[in-house]
């Protein structure tokens, strides 16, 4: 069962006005920890400090600046920021299409399914343009007063809407300051191999969080106070450089 | 190398292991600002207090807890939660490999990259470059902190990104939302390509720029010149405010590889 509608929009395109209700995709439930205060087991709470008088400071004195340069700011007033905030609109404005294959995960944000609106037209043949085209929608819109950035994907029926990020919240390749090590075309050959050798289809049912039902009894266990073993982490020996073919071959014996 | 990692450990496929380390790979694109006082200008710090004794918590001083009734808490250690799953706290283990475009995107969560650390550039590149060719991702687990991540590696122009993914049972059915009626006729499907068709592009993130930061820098600029900017005063202690929200960064860092979304 989906969860309620969180937003309404009408998607915008050429002569085509496809009217939405937003649904969160996703829905996560895990065991959560709090920071405590170890001596008297309490949970810790934050507070602002002038650090010139080195004492608390309430809400009411503070104010927000920008940093020009080191130790000088322009002060910002809220309200006059509240009014920078984009003006809310149902609008989902599609900017042009592009090949899905195209946008990197690493863009991929948010995800939510889109259901039809009642009486709207246009959807079902959307979905479906999308899916047989593998095309997404770049759009744009406006929801509680953020502007958004986002993809329009389908891979069935429903219409998904993902949040893509922009392109300076993306750290890029380059700044990692990545090596290039040459490498033999027999080592590359025998990793393809390899690849091609543990390759399956992609069944995510398959995979179960097995660590939540473990940490629970742990939980559990320390809760009676029963002691607890700790077992050290398993640590996996960096093969060498010099060895890499090797490896891969005795991997690929094993894996044949 | 100068980056500053997340976590360490080892990613492996079949025999080969690699030591690497995890970075993030995304940085909130948001306008900064920094709390003043009021009064003085002086720059704000975020500390955190003891509610009960009202002082100051130095950082030797925090413990997990898990709350098992109000105000009880069964305390944890680092030691203890990389215990629950020894062999995946330290090691990323690629169990077999998928062709990506088989994920359904509403899977993927947060992306890092993986980065070599010593004596691993040579397997690491290995990786990357045969992912490349057969254009494959590795899908492994690990642990980090107190929850299990299900990822997939891929290679993405020599580097390799790590995706978290969602469980299939935190992925919302969406079988109720579809259309009562998917009847298209052949016109509509006909007009409805050939629109999409005319808008066809290049995918270019980089030409679109968040509008409401714009609007922010507007009003910056514009400030600037009614106004010359503030100075703070100098203190001893220069270390400024922190990270937005110090508990919460400190509980993501502690517990999760995932960052706002």
């Amino acid at each position: 069962m989906a969860a309620g509608t969180v937003w309404k929009g009408i998607i915008h395109f050429g002569d085509t006005d496809v009217a939405v209700k937003l649904h969160t995709a996703v829905g996560e439930e895990r065991i959560q920890f709090h920071l405590l205060h170890q001596p008297d087991q309490v949970r810790i709470r934050q507070q602002m400090f002038c650090a010139l008088e080195n004492r608390p400071v309430s809400a009411e004195e503070q104010s927000k600046g920008f940093e020009v340069e080191e130790g000088k700011y322009i002060l910002v007033d809220p309200e006059e920021l509240e009014q920078t905030a984009p003006e809310n609109s149902r609008m989902i404005e599609v900017h042009e299409f592009v090949k899905t294959a195209q946008i990197d995960p690493l863009f991929l944000g948010r995800v939510y399914y889109l259901e039809p609106d009642v009486q709207t037209k246009g959807y079902a043949a959307l979905a479906r343009a999308l899916r047989e085209l593998e095309v997404s929608g770049i759009c744009t819109w406006t929801m509680r007063k953020r502007s958004y950035l986002g993809a329009l994907q389908t891979s069935g029926n429903v219409i998904r809407l993902s949040t893509l990020r922009y392109a300076d919240e993306v750290v890029a390749v380059e700044s990692l300051a990545l090596q290039d090590v040459p490498l033999s075309e027999k080592e590359l050959k025998i990793g393809s191999d390899l690849i091609a050798q543990l390759t399956v289809p992609f069944e995510p049912q398959k995979y179960k969080n097995e660590h939540e039902k473990k940490l629970q009894e742990m939980i559990e266990k320390k809760a009676r106070g029963e002691t607890i073993t700790v077992l050290p982490p398993k640590r996996l020996k960096p093969t060498e450089p010099d060895n890499l073919l090797q490896v891969l071959e005795a991997s690929l014996k094993k894996a044949a | 190398m100068a980056v500053q990692g997340i976590w360490s450990g080892t990613i492996s496929f079949s025999l080969v292991a690699i030591p690497v380390q995890l970075v993030t790979a995304v940085e909130t694109g948001r306008v900064s600002f920094h709390l003043l006082h009021k009064t003085d200008y002086s720059r704000l710090t975020r500390k955190m207090i003891c509610p009960e004794e009202g002082t100051e918590v130095l950082r030797n001083e925090l413990v997990r807890g898990y709350e098992i009734a109000p105000e009880r808490y069964v305390l944890m250690t680092d030691e203890e939660l990389e215990s629950v799953s020894p062999e995946r706290s330290r090691t990323i283990e690629i169990i077999e490999f998928i062709d990506l475009k088989e994920v359904d995107p509403v899977y993927f969560d947060h992306p890092y990259y993986l980065v070599p650390s010593k004596g691993g550039e040579k397997a690491y590149r290995l990786l990357a470059e045969v992912m490349r060719r057969t254009n494959k991702a590795g899908i492994a687990k690990f642990v980090l902190g107190e929850r299990e991540y299900l990822v997939a590696v891929k290679s993405s122009e020599g580097a390799l990104e790590l995706i978290t993914l969602h469980y299939s049972s935190e992925i919302r059915h969406d079988t109720d939302l579809a259309p009562k009626k998917d009847a298209v006729t052949a016109d509509e499907d006909r007009r409805v390509k050939k629109s999409i068709e005319k808008m066809m592009q290049e995918f270019d993130s980089g030409k679109y720029a968040d509008s409401r930061r714009k609007g922010i820098m507007d009003l910056l600029m514009k400030k600037a010149k009614e106004r010359p900017p503030v100075e703070a005063p100098v203190t001893t202690e220069e270390e400024g405010e922190g990270p937005a929200d110090l508990v919460a960064a400190l509980e993501e860092s502690m517990r999760k590889v995932k960052g706002s979304a």
